[in-house]
């Protein structure tokens, strides 16, 4: 909670609310049309899971390829606990959401492999 | 007995294939077909709507567990992006789900080894010829070297968009439809034909006809040939399948007294066994793809790759 309110400062009172175990945030809301958007050079998405096991695992599928756009776009991915983060850094809103969007779907594929294929084996 | 799993989604066709020690065991496939063309991310989508399923039919109809499986081989490139990265994703998750080693390969010299596997040819000099691709390939001091090339579109491209232009249709792909058509034709037509010394050029003649363009890519295999003293051709890729190639190619044969290899739409057509099968000569010899290493890539030339598993 305390990250998200960083984050974005106009939306700490969204930060307490009810869904603790998944947030995007994407910085300041656009409260004024005349203020540029600080937003995207800082966006990050925590994905739970039911191991360190699988978090590990969805990390090492989702991080070796490049970004498709060379320019513009970079993100890290880190695990902690059992949980994959996703940190975003955008020059602007629309290659930020290009990648998202893409991420997302990588995302629910590597958890659908895991559904049908998983649970990892004992190593 | 090594088994090994090889995924292939590089352009429109997404196939899962298990090998084992030579024998294919399964070798499933869905190819997305769409007019006009295929577009990256509509492609990836496809395949990534299809290939958990196709995975599954691979090992029901192998009659295989995972704990079967010893590698788990993936096309790294060449190839679209986005499909490229969607089975990688699902190739890098199985392997480690399975814990099982993971191989990068690369998507033409699935196609050789393919070749090689079915036609039991010895050292072919290749003729590379698909949709993206279009190489003269021999192999020589653990390289499979490129003697001459498109230097602009591949001919199933050139054949592909000439398709587009007089509205042919895309199912079940450009190229057979133009085969079946070209078969009832009486008229030669003499147009464009442009080899030069090893390479070719397929963009200034898209309005062209079979003949000629087979013409130019059995005068360059005859080349290589002549170079490397080679009594052996073997046709792999997509277009592989058309016929009218293979009698030309064969004629060309005939007269130097070398025989000619070629395999069925199975296995010229991309598929999953294919990428398997490389995946199975390269695990032979210790090769192993480390997850930080295994991103795709869109540009991967065939003599880029080692080829540890031949002489």
């Amino acid at each position: 909670a305390a990250k998200l309110r960083d984050a974005c400062p106009a939306r700490s009172a969204a930060a307490g609310s009810d869904r603790p175990w998944q947030r995007l945030s994407d910085g300041a809301p656009r409260s004024s049309a005349a203020e540029p958007s600080s937003l995207t050079d800082r966006s990050f998405l925590d994905v739970p899971f039911p191991s360190s096991r699988e978090a590990t695992i969805a990390l090492r599928s989702l991080s070796p390829d490049r970004e498709p756009r060379r320019g513009g776009i970079s993100k890290q991915l880190s695990v902690s606990g059992s949980t994959l983060s996703v940190r975003w850094s955008a020059d602007e809103a629309r290659i930020l959401r290009v990648s998202v969007n893409s991420f997302l779907d990588h995302l629910s594929l590597v958890v659908e492999t895991m559904e049908d294929f998983g649970p990892p084996v004992d190593l | 007995m090594t088994v090994v799993i090889g995924f292939e989604g590089s352009a429109n066709k997404i196939g899962v294939g298990i090998i084992s020690d030579g024998e294919v065991l399964s070798n499933p496939r869905r190819t997305y077909i769409t007019p006009p063309g295929f577009m990256p991310s509509d492609t990836a989508r496809h395949h990534r709507a299809v290939i958990l399923t196709v995975l599954k039919e691979a090992l029901e109809q192998a009659g295989l567990k995972p704990a079967d499986i010893d590698c788990v081989a993936y096309t790294k490139g060449p190839g679209m992006g986005a499909p490229l990265v969607t089975v990688a994703i699902v190739a890098r998750t199985v392997a480690q789900l399975w814990g099982k080693p993971l191989l990068g390969v690369n998507h033409c010299i699935g196609h050789i080894e393919m070749g090689r596997l079915i036609t039991k040819s010895n050292n072919p000099t290749v003729l590379y010829v698909s949709g993206g691709n279009t190489q003269v390939i021999a192999y020589l001091e653990r390289r499979y070297r490129i003697f001459g090339e498109t230097i602009d579109i591949a001919v199933g491209n050139c054949l592909d968009r000439f398709a587009r232009v007089i509205k042919i249709s895309n199912d079940p792909s450009p190229g057979y439809n133009i085969e079946q058509m070209a078969k009832k034709g009486t008229r030669y037509v003499e147009l464009p034909y442009t080899v030069k010394g090893m390479d070719v050029s397929f963009s200034g003649i898209l309005s062209f006809i079979e003949e000629t363009v087979f013409a130019m890519l059995v005068e360059t295999t005859e080349r290589a040939m002549a170079h490397c003293g080679s009594q052996e051709v073997l046709i792999v890729g997509g277009v592989g399948c058309n016929q009218r190639l293979q009698e030309m190619m064969g004629v060309m044969c005939k007269e130097r007294g070398a025989k000619l290899f070629a395999t069925d739409e199975r296995f010229c057509i991309d598929n999953g066994a294919m990428i398997a099968q490389a995946g199975w000569e390269m695990f032979r010899t210790g090769r192993v793809t480390e997850l930080e290493d295994s991103w795709i890539t869109q540009r991967y030339r065939t003599d880029e790759v080692e080829v540890t598993w031949r002489d």
